[in-house]
């Protein structure tokens, strides 16, 4: 049997321009009162006229580069028409025959290893808006009217059209993480899909023995990695059931349905719609020239995979912690700063690693909120280079320092370790510690009952453990005495 | 004074010298249209109240030394389709019957700031789907030049109006011959400049690629000032060309010596109504006195295929633009027990007959299948359209050629033979396919006193040089006078 999973991709970035794709509304609506962003051209109100916004044609030709597709020189909209409530002007302003950036790839690592997916296209278009149906499951389904929130409609949409190269759940979520990645790194789009700045649609299909591709089914509604994993193992499965049996398999778009875990029918090929794609007059084409091209090009940052490779080569880490390090742009920029003040990347990567993950994984803050200034905790490594702290030590300070938001400075102070020692009101705090944990032997002491200093003795042991050796034992003696007084 | 028997350009004058007002100018003009209107119906709304104001402003920039602008005081229209602000914008239709847009059309804001005063807006054909303005819901305009007959459309309340004397300048919409056609039939003078020139925002489209703001005047002087107002590009309009527009006005006073007009062959001229062939000759001679040179020129592809190219791209996309008259956010709406439902019978209801037959027949040709047969072919013939044309203004400075092949036809024809009615498109829809400018010029009036107009037209952005071919000719032929409406019509004293 040499049938193989075929799976293509179509992915949504909502990009992050200040103002909508073809008007001057604000792109911030999340959260605004329903239908307060919106305008006469966003509403389609008669004789209005669609504006193209620039700086969404730059982004998305950003993309186009990234993926290392060819940015066409001359394109066009496309209109696609269709009838309903989210769509003023029953047409959605989209590319159809010359999308901006064509025949591009991305690298992706799955199952162990490097893959190269195709990219067949990625064009402009506008977002359209949403319904809202009063219903206790939201569903359009017996509810007795439905309202329309116009906010989202016009939003600039970049739509990334991949080949079908993938085979398996894992290439495409290493797939989508891959892009959501490069979104980010570029800055182009927020890429979550939990808020709808990423959605994807997966077409699934599969290969024949004799190399041709079988039927197409695009499922849709798949709003989270998790609902993608699990539908395309359902829709695996379903599908190779229906070739077992010698079945044939319908040219259709299926619905996931999170709760039952199933893909269903929507509707099939006989009932596609026409949507009467034709040119958008109402706007010139565009003419991205070389220069406008080169010009992007030079402003594009380090890519996601450029920076990878040069962290396992210039600070000798390994492709396991080069990945981790540069899933975030943010979180490789911390490293490297924590590196530039002299601190051993290996070092800084094992911190970040370990410490700092697990801070911020308590805390549920992401690196940008990390109190602790990527320079103050490279000093505070240095410091452990040089044997001025222990580990012990250190991960205390940092605690601190991320607690009282202090600097390295007034953390070693606060936390009494100054030259490698516990003194002053750091020991005192632990003396008092230990004296609370032992009430018996502190009655006896305080009772008149330690005529030898057997319990005294006792205590000053504990306090030396609870220190870690690291105070002077004249001193613990010296606070002991007078806290037991 | 007769004020209604005055040029734009005379009327401005005379407010700026202050040897009269704006306000008694904008009355003397409310005054004719309330006493003959009701024969021609040629208004569909005034606006008094605002038209009073603005008067009022003009007549305070006078007395306080500002500018007015160059239109100052001179009473203007508009077609229904223009958007204008606080006052309603029907379309003739009843979908839009009670709608008021909140913003002028950019024309209509750029007439206001050369300090024209806006009195109202014309009857037209609905959705500017017609040519003889009798499918609009306020009932049908009648040709000032004689009343048993059509204003021609879509346009035609606009150049009636002008005829009639309600006002020296009015602003018509020209897809496919719909400000030169009534302008042909109401003996007056109308112009579709280049695509591009002048701003389309707030005029309520029918084809994106085919439309154009027109104006409509009484002579060329009134014709290249309103020009010089409305000609230039707009930040709400990326189709409006930003290319730096030469001074119209002067480029009108300039002569045609040496330069050299085409004259169009090919046609079946057998078939046309022959006072309009005389026109033609007429023009041409005048051509010749004032210095030009003719020669003769044949547009085989554009005269075969024009008509039918002309009708697939523009309802094409008539059913795309209307397309957002669903009745849920303006408009005409008609409940119903689903959103397809209420959009069927919004729709149904809204539309008249002839928008209905569009729309379908647009729909149709752009559904798949019939796209690839009609549409595609349609865009690829209006290339080769505008290439015949490009490759002959190479050679010629501009082309006289008919503007529609009949005299203004009788009430009721487009009921008898809708078909003859689209073929009239033959020689206007030529200038829009290839989005060239096109003049609709007066040459004279037959013995009944029926106007009788040619078509002059020229390279993309050549109007100003139009402009000039056109102001020769009206020295030599004499602009229109103010039709006769107080006997019935006729060409005027
Ligand atoms: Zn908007």
């Amino acid at each position: 049997m040499n049938r193989e999973t075929v799976i293509g991709l179509e992915i949504h970035l909502q990009l992050k321009t200040k103002s909508k794709l073809f008007c001057s509304c604000s792109s911030d609506y999340i959260g605004a009162t329903p239908n307060t962003n919106i305008c006469p051209v966003c509403l389609a109100v008669p004789g209005t006229l669609p504006i193209l916004n620039d700086h969404a044609v730059a982004l998305a030709v950003k993309i186009g580069l990234a993926l290392h597709c060819s940015i066409s020189d001359n394109t066009r909209f496309h209109r696609k028409h269709y009838f309903y409530a989210d769509l003023p002007k029953a047409y959605q302003i989209t590319q159809y025959e010359h999308p901006i950036a064509v025949k591009g790839y991305v690298d992706i690592f799955a199952e162990g290893k490097e893959k190269r997916i195709r990219v067949h296209h990625l064009h402009l278009e506008e977002d359209a808006g949403k319904l809202v149906h009063p219903t206790s499951d939201g569903r359009l389904t017996g509810a007795a009217y439905s309202l329309v929130d116009y906010n989202r409609g016009g939003m600039p949409l970049s739509e990334i059209v991949s080949e079908p190269d993938m085979n398996s759940a894992e290439e495409v979520i290493a797939y989508i993480t891959q892009i959501r990645q490069l979104a980010r790194y570029l800055e182009v789009s927020d890429g979550e899909m939990e808020s709808g700045s990423l959605r994807v649609d997966v077409n699934v299909s599969h290969s024949n023995p004799d190399g041709s591709l079988g039927t197409r089914v695009e499922i849709k509604n798949v709003n989270s990695l998790k609902s993608i994993e699990r539908a395309l193992e359902y829709e695996i499965a379903r599908q190779n059931k229906v070739l077992d049996e010698g079945g044939h398999l319908a040219q259709e778009t299926r619905l996931w349905d999170d709760v039952a875990g199933v893909t269903r029918s929507m509707r099939s090929k006989e009932g596609e719609r026409d949507y009467r794609y034709y040119v958008e007059m109402d706007l010139a084409p565009i003419s991205a020239g070389s220069e406008y091209v080169r010009k992007i090009s030079e402003s594009l940052p380090e890519m996601p995979w450029e920076k990878l490779d040069r962290f396992i080569k210039e600070y000798s880490i390994s492709l396991e912690e080069s990945l981790r390090l540069t899933e975030q742009k943010e979180t490789a920029d911390y490293f490297e700063a924590c590196v530039s003040e002299g601190a051993p990347p290996i070092k800084c990567a094992n911190w970040m690693h370990m410490e700092v993950q697990r801070i911020l994984h308590d805390l549920s803050i992401g690196i940008n909120d990390f109190p602790v200034p990527a320079a103050e905790l490279g000093k505070l490594i240095i410091k452990v280079e040089k044997r001025e702290l222990s580990n012990t030590q250190a991960k205390d300070v940092l605690a601190v320092m991320v607690e009282k938001k202090a600097s390295l400075q007034d953390a070693v102070r606060l936390s009494g370790v100054s030259d490698g020692k516990i003194s002053g009101a750091a020991l005192e705090e632990a003396v008092k510690k230990v004296l609370d944990s032992e009430p018996e032997a502190v009655k006896a002491v305080r009772d008149g009952n330690d005529k030898k200093g057997a319990k005294v003795k006792f205590l000053r042991g504990l306090v030396m453990r609870e220190t870690r050796g690291s105070a002077d034992p004249a001193e613990v003696s010296q606070v002991v005495v007078s806290l037991l007084k | 004074m007769e004020f209604h028997k005055l040029s734009a350009l005379d009327i401005a004058e005379g407010v700026k010298k202050g040897n009269w007002t704006a306000s008694e100018v904008l009355s003397a003009h409310l005054q004719r249209i309330k006493k003959f209107d009701g024969q021609i119906n040629a208004v569909v709304t005034l606006s008094e109240e605002s038209a009073d104001r603005d008067a009022k402003e003009i007549d305070k920039a006078v007395a306080e030394g500002r500018d007015p602008g160059p239109l100052a005081g001179v009473p203007f229209l508009v077609k229904d389709n223009f958007c204008t602000d606080g006052i309603r914008t029907t379309c003739c239709s009843k979908m839009l019957s009670d709608w008021i847009p909140d913003y002028d059309a950019t024309a209509v804001k750029k007439m206001k700031e050369a300090g024209a005063v806006l009195m109202g807006k014309t009857n037209m054909d609905e959705f500017a789907m017609g040519s003889t303005t009798e499918s609009s819901i306020f009932g049908p305009t009648l040709n000032p030049r004689d009343f048993d007959r059509v204003p021609g459309g879509s346009s035609g309340g606009s150049a009636a109006a002008v005829a009639a004397g309600f006002c020296p300048i009015a602003l018509g919409s020209d897809t496919g011959g719909s400000v030169r056609q009534p302008s042909a039939f109401c003996g007056v003078q109308g112009m579709k400049p280049s695509y591009g020139q002048i701003s389309r925002y707030g005029v309520v489209a029918y084809a994106s690629s085919l439309d154009q703001v027109g104006p409509i005047t009484r002579n060329m002087g009134d014709m290249a000032a309103v020009m010089e107002v409305l000609a230039c590009a707009d930040p709400n309009d990326t189709t409006c060309d930003s290319y730096k527009r030469p001074s119209f006005s002067e480029a009108a006073l300039e002569g045609i010596k040496g330069k050299k007009i085409a004259m169009l062959t090919g046609y079946d001229a057998e078939s046309m109504d022959r006072p309009l062939i005389e026109a033609i000759e007429r023009a041409a001679d005048y051509c010749r006195s004032a210095g030009a040179e003719i020669v003769e020129a044949e547009l085989p592809i554009t005269m075969k295929h024009a008509v039918a190219c002309y009708y697939m791209v523009a309802l094409g996309d008539a059913s795309s633009k209307l397309a957002c008259f669903d009745g849920m956010r303006y408009g005409h709406h008609a409940d119903g027990r689903s959103l397809a439902e209420m959009y069927k019978r919004s729709r149904n209801e809204g539309f008249g007959k002839e928008v209905r037959k569009r729309i379908l027949i647009g729909t149709c040709i752009l559904t798949r299948g019939y796209y690839e047969n009609y549409y595609v072919p349609a865009t690829k013939v209006r290339q080769m359209i505008a290439d015949e044309y490009a490759e002959l203004f190479k050679n010629v400075d501009a082309l006289i050629c008919p503007i529609t092949p009949a005299l203004p036809y009788k009430k009721g024809l487009v009921e008898e033979d809708p078909v003859r009615i689209y073929l009239g498109d033959a020689f206007s829809s030529i200038a829009n396919l290839a989005g060239l400018p096109s003049i609709s010029l007066n040459v004279g009036f037959t013995e009944e006193g029926l106007p009788t107009n040619v078509q002059l037209m020229g390279p993309r952005f050549g109007d100003a040089g139009l402009l000039a071919f056109a102001r020769s000719i009206e020295n030599k032929a004499g602009s229109p006078q103010v039709a006769d409406i107080e006997n019935k019509g006729g060409c005027g004293e």
